[in-house]
Parts: structure tokens; sequence; C-alpha cells
């Protein structure tokens, strides 16, 4: 069984709360909408963020009666981590950011092949699908800056929506795309679902 | 300028003379290319792959006016012929970028079948026209003598 590089350098509940905190650096939030923001249970994760503040990496502060959390930048390895966690669990992250001035365009946006497997070696391309109504220069010009911050190459591969739904089902290319795992960008399973079936 | 390809010299580059036959054939070539890549009677992806064509051919065209060829003995050849292009004729890195992607995709759709969506396809015919219009304009400023 192959386990995915950020799930074996970090326990699952830590690597969502250290992707979401370092990865927005301007951010302080309070337990719960850390806890909403990343799916994790509440009362789990104050443990988790006490944790983390005490070895420096999380900073706590009062914002009026409330406790909020923060990437501690001025810790000595915060840098590094972030830079870790951007290039590994961060990916997804990295690419909502980068496609979202073309996000009323795009009805999906997913990650599929090697890395979405889990199965990304060195050099490993990270394969985007983007179904909408985006210019191919656009993509590339979107997608381009990723490839320094995840040390990758980025691959867009771009279908209008009719054009997808129409080859969903015969084209062994994207027969092959549905059956396997995606890292959702825009969009769920539900919409993609949606789109193959209209 | 012409300093970088000598850099490449015996890496990915050879020396060869400037051949005013030799561009007119591979610009008439690209020209048939682009024609062709406009056919839509053809499926989405020998239309792109007609253009990718036209774009190597222009590559070559840019080296050739400059006195290089790329070693086809080297991997990479077509990324080297791509990626001088702001070199060779002056090309803007926003289009050697797209130029580059189109790269990709061409890998892709050879050695692992993926499918070559319209966009890509549409985005080739564009780059290689707008290619061949810069290459001849480039050829026109700098090098007459071998339009």
């Amino acid at each position: 069984m192959h386990q995915s590089l950020p799930s074996l350098l970090f326990p699952e509940y830590r690597r969502r709360v250290l992707g979401l905190l370092l990865l927005r650096p301007d951010e302080a939030l309070h337990g719960r909408e850390i806890a909403r923001r990343t799916g994790l249970p509440a009362g789990t994760i104050t443990r988790e963020l006490t944790k983390l503040a005490e070895v420096g990496l999380l900073k706590r502060t009062k914002r009026g009666n409330q406790q909020v959390y923060s990437a501690d930048t001025t810790g000595p390895i915060f840098t590094e981590l972030a830079s870790i966690l951007r290039k590994t669990s961060g990916l997804a992250d990295v690419l909502v950011q980068a496609l979202a001035p073309a996000a009323p365009k795009l009805r999906l946006a997913f990650v599929f092949g090697s890395v979405a497997r889990g199965q990304e070696t060195g050099g490993s391309d990270v394969d985007v699908m983007l179904i909408g109504d985006l210019g191919f220069r656009e993509a590339v010009e979107l997608l381009h800056p990723c490839q320094a911050t995840l040390g990758r190459e980025v691959n867009p591969k771009l279908f209008s929506a009719s054009e997808f739904t129409d080859k969903a089902a015969t084209e062994p290319f994207l027969i092959d795309v549905l059956a396997k795992p995606k890292i959702f960008l825009i969009g769920n399973a539900h919409d993609l679902e949606e789109l193959v079936g209209a | 300028m012409p300093m970088t390809l000598k850099n490449l010299l015996g890496l990915s580059l050879d020396a060869v003379a400037p051949d005013k036959a030799h561009i007119g054939k591979l610009l008439a070539a690209a020209g048939r290319n682009i024609a062709d890549a406009k056919l839509q009677g053809l499926s989405t992806e020998n239309r792109f792959d007609a253009a990718y064509k036209a774009i190597m051919q222009l590559a070559m065209v840019a080296l050739n006016a400059n006195g290089y060829r790329t070693m086809t003995s080297k991997p990479g050849h077509h990324q080297t012929a791509i990626q001088t292009l702001p070199t060779s004729v002056g090309l803007a890195p926003a289009k050697v970028m797209v130029l580059d992607a189109l790269r990709k995709q061409r890998n892709l759709s050879d050695y692992s079948g993926d499918l070559v969506p319209d966009a890509a396809a549409a985005e080739c015919l564009a780059s290689a026209s707008e290619l061949l219009t810069h290459v001849r304009a480039w050829l026109a400023a700098n090098r007459p003598d071998l339009l």
C-alpha cells in the first residue's frame, strides 16, 4: 500500500491545521472556524492547537474574549515548513488561489493523475482538468506561476462543458480520468456526476 | 544576443550556414500545415498536430536564420527549439510559455493517448499563425536576404 508523502510526514489533523494556517499567515482564526474550514471535530482540534502553540508553530492571541490562532511566522522553521506544506498537502490550495480569477468561468476544476492518486514521484507533473469557458492561453498564464511554487510542471487539460459531456462516456482518456481519484479545486464529485449525466 | 545560442553549441545546437532555400521550404511547409490545421473535417488531434508541426518548422527557420539548428541526436530538441525563440527572433516570453505548454500537450497525447481538447487545438492554430507572422516580420527586418 502506497502512502502519500504528506500523510507519512504528518498525522492527518496536524497536516490540515498547519496547511490552513501556515499557508495563510495573515489570518488569525478561532478554533471553531479552524474546525469548520478543515472539516475536523472541534473538540479534537483544541488539543491539536494547544500543542502546536506550545512548540511555537502557532501563535495564540486574544481577540476580544476569544482565543485566535495564526502561524507564528517568526518561528525558526516557519519558512521551510510552509514550503513543504505548499508542495504537498497545500498543493490544492496553491492551485485554487491561482485559478480564482477565472473561477466564474469554470464549472469544475480538479487534479487527476499520479498526484491525485498519491503516487507521484519527484518528476511527476500535476495534471489539472479544467471544465468551462476559458481560453487555453488564459489557463496557461494562470497556472504557470504555480510551477515555481510547487516545484512541479502543471499541465492544464481544458474542456468546454458540452465537449466534456459529449465525450465523457466514450473517450477512453476521460473514462479513465473519471474512474480514478481526483482532488477537487472548484466544484465537487456531485457536480461532476451531474455534468457527465447531463 | 548571439552569445546565448552560442553557449548551446555542442550541447543542444549545431552550427549551420543560414540557407535561403531551406528557409523558403520550411516557411511554405509551415503555411501548408497552418492551412490544414483549419480543416474542420479533421479530428481535433490532427488539427492540433498540423499546427504544432508548423510551430516546429518556424522555430527551425528562426534558428537557421541565426546560423543554428537543433541537434536531433539530443533529447528535448523540441524544447530547445521553442525556448530559444526569444533569443533567435525576439519572441515575447509570455508567448513562449504558451508554446511550451502546447509542447507538453503534444507529448501527453502522442505518448499517453490523452485526448486533445478543442481549446488546445484552437490555441495551437492561433499560436502557429502568430508565430508565422512574427518570424516573417523578423526576417524582413533583420535578414531580408533570406526571404
